[in-house]
């Protein structure tokens, strides 16, 4: 059998190990909790959980849905991209059920985009529908 | 005439603070303009406002290579220059390779006006046609860098490092812990600046004194080759999205047979460039945002006119043109100051700012991502096969989000 330099054995030990702990991390670290208005442009870039209700839809052809997500106070834009879609459609929740009024807790990555902030869902548990 | 002085003040500004955003590890053109927003009271047009941005940008693109070639300190647009930089400055080229990034930058910023403006009414029908064939592209990159390697042995480890690092982009671009914008700088530092540092050491390299001739040693046709390669690759860039610059870096180098690293320093440094420009020009263009930068302008200037892009076009220009100078400059004297430091100390000392520029903008978890990077930046090195395989990081979930399978994936690792 050919033999192992300690250094390769080394180097896999760490990126194996490093690998772990940085999946362990993401595993255990939840995305901070804040209500819509207090969503702020500083926060770009980070993971954002936030609940409110849906104050408008719009579809488009390619099979986008783009929703407005207010609270009180202030709203946040929400894409739901085709392929997000497919999946949440895979897993039983349709465009046709996703109307507006209903309260949806959403989980995502914070981005700014035409000026505008908008979390964006990046698994199907990222989007939930509280109530109608 | 107090305009145009003005005009002229705002951009020397642009490029100072340029320079020094370029030279410090770390900090990305994105990172500095809210910095510049944040100024904008003091401005009475949103033009000096729209001025001060572009030069910044502009110059940073330039002066990024300094530390990536002479620090192995990237940033995610520059990670694939410091192989090849490195290499040439340990054979005392570093200033042959900073005009080779010059020369990439300034050849491909008019060359991809020119390929802009005769293919602007495409763009468009481009976009369509391509959009559906990405992930195939993608898989055949992947295939292809695997099977290079042509030895079974180094082909079983290629696909290992495609794989685990492919792993670590998945995860580490979908973790809550850290924030996406300063994610990939301990990534791509670990990968490939750190771990040539380290090795670097342990091979007892030392920077050799730099040849005063840095007459460039490639021919013309691989320097129009290479600047074509970079002008289209970074129009690609620009109106493809999830591509990055080095994912396209990555597909040249591979499917444009770039192997030689002074051809290759002229492309990706021209993919950058032709993708910034075209990224401005889109604006008008497409109406849409393609960086940073552009959705600042965007934001600040509304729609914008032809009158608008010309003279965006011809602040690009200028800057370009200024930065150039300057950075070849600074290729002239840093290396007599790193020549003069003992290599050991001078590497301990990069080390130790980059650990803490990563501290700095992403915490303990950043540290971590560093270790791991770095670790599989190693792994790779003593495995023998081509550090570019380490580019899995970003092609994989590239790949992923065109074959639409990233939340499936998100939800079976319960990320």
């Amino acid at each position: 059998m050919p033999k192992i330099e300690p250094i390769i054995i080394l180097s896999l030990v760490c990126s194996i190990a490093g690998l772990v702990l940085i999946y362990i991390s993401s595993l255990y670290i939840e995305p901070t909790k804040l209500k819509v208005s207090d969503i702020t442009p500083e926060l770009v870039g980070r993971f954002v959980v936030t609940n409110g209700k849906i104050s408008s839809k719009k579809t488009t052809d390619a099979g986008h849905v783009f929703l407005t997500v207010s609270d009180n106070k202030s709203s946040i834009q929400v894409p739901l991209f085709a392929n997000f879609m497919n999946s949440l459609k895979d897993n039983g929740l349709s465009e046709n059920k996703i109307k507006v009024g209903y309260e949806v807790s959403i989980s995502g990555l914070l981005e700014e985009y035409n000026g505008q902030l908008q979390i964006i869902p990046r698994k199907i548990t990222d989007f939930k529908i509280l109530s109608d | 005439m107090i305009n145009l002085i003005f005009y002229l003040v705002l951009i020397f500004l642009g490029i100072g603070i340029g320079i020094v955003a370029g030279l410090i590890p770390g900090l990305h053109v994105n990172t500095t303009i809210p910095l510049i927003l944040s100024l904008s009271f003091f401005f009475q047009s949103p033009y000096q406002i729209v001025v001060l941005i572009i030069s910044v940008a502009i110059t940073e693109i330039f002066i990024d290579y300094i530390p990536s070639i002479f620090l192995g300190a990237p940033e995610a647009d520059t990670s694939l220059s410091v192989l090849p930089g490195h290499r040439l400055l340990l054979e005392g080229r570093g200033r042959e390779a900073i005009k080779l990034t010059i020369i990439g930058g300034l050849g491909c910023l008019i060359l991809s006006l020119i390929l802009i403006t005769l293919l602007a009414p495409y763009f468009q029908f481009f976009y369509t046609t391509t959009r559906p064939y990405i992930q195939y592209l993608l898989i055949l990159v992947i295939l292809f860098m695997i099977i290079s390697e042509k030895k079974p042995k180094k082909i079983a480890f290629a696909f290992f490092i495609i794989v685990i690092t492919g792993l670590m982009g998945l995860i580490v671009l979908n973790s809550p812990v850290a924030n996406q914008q300063n994610i990939l700088f301990p990534t791509l530092t670990g990968l490939f600046g750190m771990s040539t540092i380290i090795i670097s050491i342990s091979e007892k390299s030392k920077i050799p004194k730099q040849h005063e001739d840095s007459r460039l040693l490639i021919s013309p046709k691989e320097i129009i080759k290479a600047m074509f390669l970079g002008s289209v690759a970074g129009i690609i860039v620009g109106f493809l999205p999830a591509i990055g610059i080095s994912e396209a870096g990555t597909m040249v180098q591979y499917l444009g047979g770039m192997g030689d690293s002074r051809g290759f320093l002229v492309t990706i440094s021209g993919i950058n460039a032709a993708n910034d420009a075209f990224s401005i020009i889109s604006l008008y263009l497409l109406g849409n945002p393609r960086s940073g930068t552009s959705i600042a302008i965007g934001q600040i200037l509304g729609d914008l006119t032809l009158f608008d892009i010309t003279f965006l076009i011809g602040i690009i220009l200028f800057t370009a043109g200024i930065a150039s100078l300057i950075s070849l400059y600074l290729s002239k004297i840093i290396p007599k100051h790193l020549e003069r430091i003992n290599y050991k100390t001078l590497s301990f000392l990069i080390i130790s700012l980059l650990i803490f520029m990563v501290f700095l903008f992403s915490g303990i978890f950043g540290l971590l991502v560093l270790f791991t990077s770095t670790s599989i930046g190693i792994l790779c090195a003593h495995m023998e096969i081509r550090r570019s395989h380490c580019m899995g990081l970003l092609l994989v979930p590239t790949l992923f989000f065109f074959l639409g399978i990233t939340p499936l994936f998100l939800s079976l690792v319960g990320i």
